[in-house]
């Protein structure tokens, strides 16, 4: 992908938020100023850069984020706000760091500028040992699962629990058995995972990102790789968990049907920046060319091959 | 080039250094399990192999120094020469060799593997200090096991040798053989030959943890990775026991090395 770098990547109209990140709170629209410049702006033109309030507070809050690797200007200016006890959906075309988003958002990367907060608390600037211990908060699934190759099923969705608390083994084993009843996989504990389907194995990821009651549970392409109905299964899965255990919930996606089906917030995302976001009706019934092109998933619209 | 190397140098001994510093400040025994389950992979994996090429060299140890010591018209020398064979050189490397060849290289498709896999992040993300976790509890481990693995190693590779200068050979009676062969080394020898070791099995592991955390571009990537992983580690074997000889024998009054 050639990326063309902003001339100025600071003055993009959000600036704002870098001496107030309070302001960054869902619950206040804030549509970004007039901008200036609109040669350096040409390539976000349809950046709309509109954010409707969810009516709950954030759980996570991206505050003008700019990350790169070498050359590849990957984020560039985010401003996004993922509201609590919901699921939302962060959607955009492949290449775009929808997963960079992610590892963000855990503290495996650090934004070369800018702020990543978690409940309020800045994910960068924590040191190691509290990283670890708010790293307990979340449930982050896998594109692939992310099973340890060499634990069977019980023991990698024991994991968790046996390093983190003091449970005996009939404790664990009552809430990992429930667990993996809950995502379909009950009596399977003793496959290990290259035994499994790649459905199997984000199930199976699942229950693993489940055991610890995370407050924040992150997807990352729970639908790749998989068919339409497995997908669609585990949509449904995602939505039933949810109902029965709250908590805020981020999907990351390029599958529109995936999108219509979970989707209570959703953000899209496209070159690195917010094109709109807010609730998921308000969006399937926005305005902006790209963001209709996106959802209606069409071949004639502003977003091309490049 | 060199300062491709000098920063790559750099790297590696940051890394390595946070794993050394894991295991000494005791910070690894929060995951003892896991270094216990890594030192049963080790011996029941690896020792056999390891004992296998020692004895083979040992065995070609006797062999030369049955028909070096006939050559010269001394037969009894072969005691001499496979005490030093044995104990200062070729067991060390031996031990080195094969070490580089099954449990680095095995590091650093393991933790490859799970790098690209996006396990190392899943742990990570599970609150663990992956570092800890996966390289710390492999270094404890070396250092819980191979020092017993390494001295009955030492002592089958002088089986091997008595067996190949006595029995097969057959020059040199078994009282002359041992005689010259006990002559020839003390116990602080063993301590030396065991640091000598140690030294190598330490460096081994730690880059094969490198490599193996440190692996990207997808399976390709590993491969190239372990295959860096050998040549590093087939240089610092080399120059550790060359250091080892100069540092524990090179002053030694009954045969100085390079003194």
């Amino acid at each position: 992908m050639a990326v063309e770098e902003p001339v100025e990547p600071e003055s993009h109209g959000v600036k704002e938020t870098e001496s107030e990140p309070e302001s960054a709170h869902a619950g206040v629209v804030f549509e970004p100023p007039p901008r200036e410049g609109a040669g350096e702006e040409e390539e976000f033109e349809l950046h709309t850069g509109t954010i409707r309030p969810s009516k709950a507070p954030d759980a996570i809050e991206f505050i003008d984020v700019h990350k790169s690797f070498g050359r590849n200007h990957v984020l560039r200016g985010l401003n996004m706000g993922l509201p609590e006890g919901q699921i939302s959906m962060i959607i955009g075309p492949s290449g775009t760091g929808k997963s960079v988003c992610i590892k963000h958002i855990v503290g495996l990367l650090y934004p070369d500028e800018g702020d990543v907060l978690v409940h309020g608390q800045s994910i960068p600037s924590l040191p190691d040992a509290e990283l670890f211990e708010i790293r307990k908060k979340f449930g982050v699934l896998f594109q692939d699962g992310a099973l340890f190759g060499s634990l069977n099923l019980y023991d990698n969705v024991a994991f968790p629990l046996r390093q983190h608390t003091e449970k005996g083994e009939e404790e664990i084993a009552e809430i990992v058995n429930r667990r993996m009843r809950e995502v379909g996989l009950g009596g399977e504990g003793t496959k290990m995972p290259n035994e499994l389907s790649g459905g199997m194995r984000k199930r199976a990821g699942f229950a693993r990102a489940l055991v610890l009651d995370p407050q924040i549970v992150l997807f990352d392409e729970p639908d790749s790789g998989l068919d339409p109905v497995r997908t669609a299964l585990l949509c449904e899965l995602i939505k039933e968990v949810h109902s029965e255990h709250g908590g805020c919930y981020v999907v990351i996606t390029h599958d529109i049907m995936s999108a219509r089906r979970v989707a209570e917030h959703i953000s899209v995302l496209w070159k690195g920046r917010i094109v709109e976001s807010g609730p998921a009706q308000e969006l399937f019934a926005s305005e902006n060319p790209f963001v209709r092109q996106f959802l209606s998933g069409e071949a004639v619209g502003p977003l091309g091959m490049e | 080039m060199p300062r491709e190397w000098l920063s790559a140098t750099g790297e590696i001994g940051r890394f390595t250094g946070s794993i050394v510093r894991d295991v000494w400040g005791l910070r690894v025994f929060r995951f003892f399990g896991e270094a216990l389950r890594q030192s049963g992979i080790l011996i029941i994996s690896s020792a056999a192999v390891i004992w296998a090429l020692m004895f083979v060299l040992a065995l070609t140890c006797g062999i030369e120094g049955a028909y070096f010591g006939i050559s010269l018209g001394a037969p009894t020398v072969a005691g001499q020469f496979a005490a030093w064979c044995d104990l200062r050189e070729v067991i060390p490397y031996a031990f080195g060799y094969m070490m580089a060849a099954k449990v680095g290289t095995g590091i650093v498709a393991e933790l490859g593997a799970m790098r690209i896999s996006e396990e190392i992040d899943a742990l990570e993300v599970m609150g663990i200090n992956s570092v800890t976790f996966l390289c710390a509890t492999r270094l404890l481990a070396a250092w819980l096991v191979l020092p017993f693995m390494y001295l009955i190693g030492i002592g089958g590779a002088f089986l091997a040798s008595y067996i190949a200068v006595v029995q097969q050979v057959g020059a040199v009676s078994s009282g002359g053989f041992l005689l010259l062969f006990w002559q020839f080394q003390n116990p602080p020898d063993f301590l030396y030959s065991l640091i000598k070791a140690m030294v190598m099995a330490t460096a081994i592991v730690l880059v094969g943890c490198y490599y193996g955390y440190n692996a990207s571009g997808g399976p390709v990537g590993v491969g190239r990775a372990t295959a860096k992983s050998m040549v590093l580690n087939l240089i610092l074997i080399h120059l550790i026991g060359m250091l080892g000889t100069q540092v524990f024998w090179g002053a030694n009054p009954r045969a100085p090395i390079g003194g």
